[in-house]
């Protein structure tokens, strides 16, 4: 059968999709999801990096992650490229960042544009898993805060002697069976 | 069980031999009372106080601090910095030397503080392990009944890589193996000891000021002389609660810094008689360890440490701390 790639008609988004799409509850049902998305989608591209609930961020991930590489795929000139934009932007000088700003930016990317962080429930806080979205390549600092000295932790350090020493023992154990 | 738990001593159980009891207690109380009227007889000795500049870089700005000359200690500056550096800096660098938290500053300086949890040098684990191994000291100390005698021998240069921190100990107990719940009950002690968070002072006397304070331990009698010549006739003296012992240091600020620990194991050392190596392992408070891999650490802590053998066999008095001050 002659089918088209699918590869060619949509462009492959570089994080894992969920099975399912999440309704996003709301009175409004699936237009009140739109309504959510666009709100949502609109502030990551404005903003570049905002905390939120965690289903809601997953979920709005992947249009961000879509609309970008359609973007990026089709450029301005391309008519349902720009209608899609326009759909999902609610302000309309953010259609103009996203392929004036956003494009150049992301022109050699080999992973996904955007990052999704566990946040912390601060206390007292509700039910819902919090969640930092974020634009790569914003300006500001970053999210994750590794330790430079962590080799020189006490612990680490403690633990490599360890290993060092059983490792030790086991050569020893092995050169003992080869001479008998 | 209960009655093996009975002789290590954790109430003052006063029936039995009164007499060696009050000489041992008495002995420590007059240590500590020579202890601090040296401390106050140098602290008078400043005479007019001057002020000195402290340069500090903090990760925002630079601080400069005026403090006193010869009083204000780098633990001081950290309390004008912020209550959160004083809490978890275990020592400082001044003008890039390691230097006591509680050890009075000299002159203008400029000031660094290290801590645990990002270690940038390595000088403050070795200081953290020889923390560890004079509060294992300060636990063997109080730990047994008054009618085993006691005589805290050394601790060695204190070598991460080893395994475990190390304090050797004379006990007038022959053929000594601690059973399960006495390396339990020791452990405990440990940890009461650190959670009563005691700050760790520094004091520099003369020889014969020493000799005077430890004149009931006749081991550290004859090393004193030996330290001192090796020292320009200064011996260095760290104290925790009401226990005094000499260390070259540096040593980290106070005993909260110390958090998950355990005393894991007592060898006697062979060929020495009734000298026991008492050995433990501790994590620094923040580390989060989970239950296996701390326990082979555990494990590993158990086996005899042999560290700094030969020269314990060469030259015996020369073990004590013959930690060169800016070493590693």
């Amino acid at each position: 059968m002659n089918q088209a790639k699918i590869e060619k008609l949509v462009s492959r988004l570089r994080y894992n999709v969920g099975s399912k799409p999440r309704k996003l509850k709301n009175v409004d049902g699936p237009e009140g999801r739109f309504r959510k998305i666009k709100k949502t989608l609109t502030a990551v591209i404005k903003y570049e990096r905002i905390e939120l609930n965690y289903a809601r961020a997953d979920e709005t991930r992947g249009y961000v992650e879509r609309l970008i590489s359609e973007a990026l795929r089709h450029g301005p000139e391309h008519g349902e490229t720009m209608e899609l934009a326009n759909f999902w932007i609610k302000e309309k000088q953010l259609v103009h960042k996203l392929f004036k700003v956003l494009v150049p930016r992301y022109q050699n990317y080999t992973t996904s544009f955007t990052k999704l962080h566990n946040a912390p429930c601060i206390y007292p806080g509700y039910a819902y898993k919090r969640a930092i979205l974020e634009l790569k390549g914003n300006v500001y600092p970053t999210v994750e805060q590794s330790n430079p000295h962590q080799h020189n932790l006490l612990h680490n350090i403690l633990l490599d002697a360890a290993r060092k020493e059983y490792r030790m023992e086991k050569y020893k154990e092995i050169a003992a069976n080869m001479n008998v | 069980m209960y009655q093996r738990c009975k002789s290590l001593c954790f109430a003052s159980n006063l029936q039995s031999r009164y007499k060696s009891i009050l000489s041992k207690i008495e002995a420590k109380e007059r240590r500590n009372l020579l202890f601090e009227e040296e401390k106050k007889r140098q602290r008078t000795a400043v005479g007019r106080i001057e002020k000195i500049e402290v340069k500090y870089q903090s990760p925002v700005e630079e601080v400069t601090l005026i403090m006193n000359k010869c009083i204000s200690t780098p633990m001081d500056c950290a309390k004008h910095i912020s209550e959160g550096v004083s809490k978890v800096s275990a020592i400082a660098m001044v003008d890039g030397s390691p230097w006591d938290m509680n050890r009075p500053l000299l002159s203008n300086c400029e000031l660094k503080l290290l801590n645990l949890l990002s270690p940038e040098n390595k000088l403050v684990n070795t200081a953290f392990w020889r923390t560890c191994s004079f509060i294992l000291g300060a636990v063997v100390d109080i730990a047994f009944k008054q009618d085993v005698t006691v005589h805290l021998h050394s601790f060695p240069v204190p070598v991460i890589k080893s395994g475990s921190f190390i304090y050797d100990v004379y006990l007038d107990l022959a053929d000594w193996k601690p059973t399960d719940q006495e390396m339990r009950a020791l452990s405990a002690q440990y940890v009461k000891l650190i959670n009563k968070e005691l700050p760790i002072e520094r004091i520099e006397i003369s020889e014969s000021l020493a000799l005077d304070m430890f004149q009931d331990n006749p081991i550290k009698m004859t090393q004193i002389p030996d330290i001192a010549k090796s020292n320009n006739n200064k011996i260095i003296l760290y104290r925790i609660g009401d226990y005094i012992d000499i260390s070259k240091g540096p040593m980290v600020g106070n005993s909260s810094l110390i958090g998950r620990c355990t005393i894991a194991a007592v060898h006697k050392i062979p060929e020495k008689e009734n000298l026991y190596r008492f050995q433990g392992v501790a994590l620094p408070k923040g580390i989060i360890l989970n239950q296996y891999a701390y326990g082979l650490l555990e494990n590993r802590a158990r086996k005899f440490n042999n560290t700094s053998w030969s020269v314990f066999s060469e030259e015996n008095n020369e073990v004590e701390d013959a930690k060169v001050f800016g070493r590693n």
